[in-house]
């Protein structure tokens, strides 16, 4: 039955839910890391040449500096409604993980797999988001206050508790991982059903609109998680 | 395995579906409902919304992961 279901570049479709492998000079090496580091690469240099001419820019804002103030501001408002002392702090955190999963995911439109369908991407997504709550609570309460904040109601919710907050990362995790894998599966039926002009307007959908809203969904939750842990 | 029972399988397991769209019905009935008693409240209503969708939306994507498990991994 699946054996029809094949990609273009000859891989079963149903082994697009593993880890992809690619061969350099001999060395295996896992695909969706070296697209990630290609990405922050290119983040980065994009970065800096908006860092160097952030020094030349007039008061009023125009042009690309309007757009760029508009997202900085609107996730730094974001922030400091939910962790309103520590919003300078987390709001850069969360525009990172914003930034990485909307361009990981989009550049599924140039053909390039995206790098949040692969476990490992979306599980190092979570795991560091978890970092990022314990380490604000561990900073904020210190570890006394932390286990007593844990065991709030009385200490009997203690174990409860700790599951909770270590299953969150893994839900963030298959959360980010399964919608980006369906988007993309689903694409590539469509790309089997009907190569030609059905896709291009399906992917604003399935590419598009999904990668915008699971990087609005984990930001939210990574600013979620902060707050519950801190309150 | 049969193939057939992996195909009914994962119908069943897409069948989360109904209640992810259930609640997610209800949640935006009811805030429709309470930005129409209170307008100055929207905002903090949409956020909470959001944040409720998000969680209901989940239950309905790991249905479709596990059907999708099934079709191309199980049947494979």
């Amino acid at each position: 039955m699946t054996s029809s279901l094949m990609l273009s570049s000859g891989m079963n479709l149903g082994e697009s839910i593993y880890p992809e492998m690619i061969q350099i000079g001999g060395v295996t090496l896992p695909l969706s890391g070296m697209i990630g580091t290609a990405l922050v690469l290119i983040l980065l240099l994009v970065a800096y040449f908006i860092r160097r001419s952030m020094k030349n820019w007039p008061d009023t804002p125009r042009g690309l500096q309007n757009v760029i103030e508009l997202i900085v501001d609107t996730v730094h408002n974001f922030a400091n409604d939910k962790v309103s002392p520590y919003a300078d702090a987390l709001a850069p955190f969360t525009l990172t993980f914003m930034v990485y999963i909307l361009f990981g995911t989009c550049i599924e439109l140039f053909g390039i797999p995206p790098i949040t369908k692969d476990i490992n991407c979306a599980l190092a997504l979570g795991l560091t988001s978890f970092v990022i709550v314990n380490v604000m609570a561990l900073r904020v309460l210190g570890l006394h206050g932390r286990i007593k904040h844990l065991a709030t109601p009385s200490a009997v919710v203690l174990p409860i508790k700790v599951l909770t907050d270590c299953i969150a990362p893994l839900s963030m995790t298959l959360r980010l991982f399964a919608n980006i894998l369906v988007g993309y599966l689903i694409m590539h039926l469509i790309y089997l059903f009907c190569p030609v002009i059905l896709p291009g307007i399906l992917s604003v959908y399935f590419t598009l609109l999904h990668a915008a809203i699971q990087c609005y969904v984990f930001g939210t939750l990574n600013l979620n998680y902060v707050q519950e842990a801190l309150e | 395995m049969e193939l057939g029972l992996i195909a009914i399988a994962a119908a069943i397991a897409a069948l989360t579906g109904i209640g992810a769209a259930l609640g997610m019905g209800f949640a935006t009935g009811k805030a429709v409902e309470s930005v129409a008693r209170q307008p100055e409240a929207s905002g903090k209503i949409s956020s909470s919304l959001m944040l409720g969708l998000i969680m209901m939306e989940t239950t309905a994507i790991y249905g479709l992961f596990v059907a999708i498990l099934l079709i191309f991994v199980v049947a494979a």
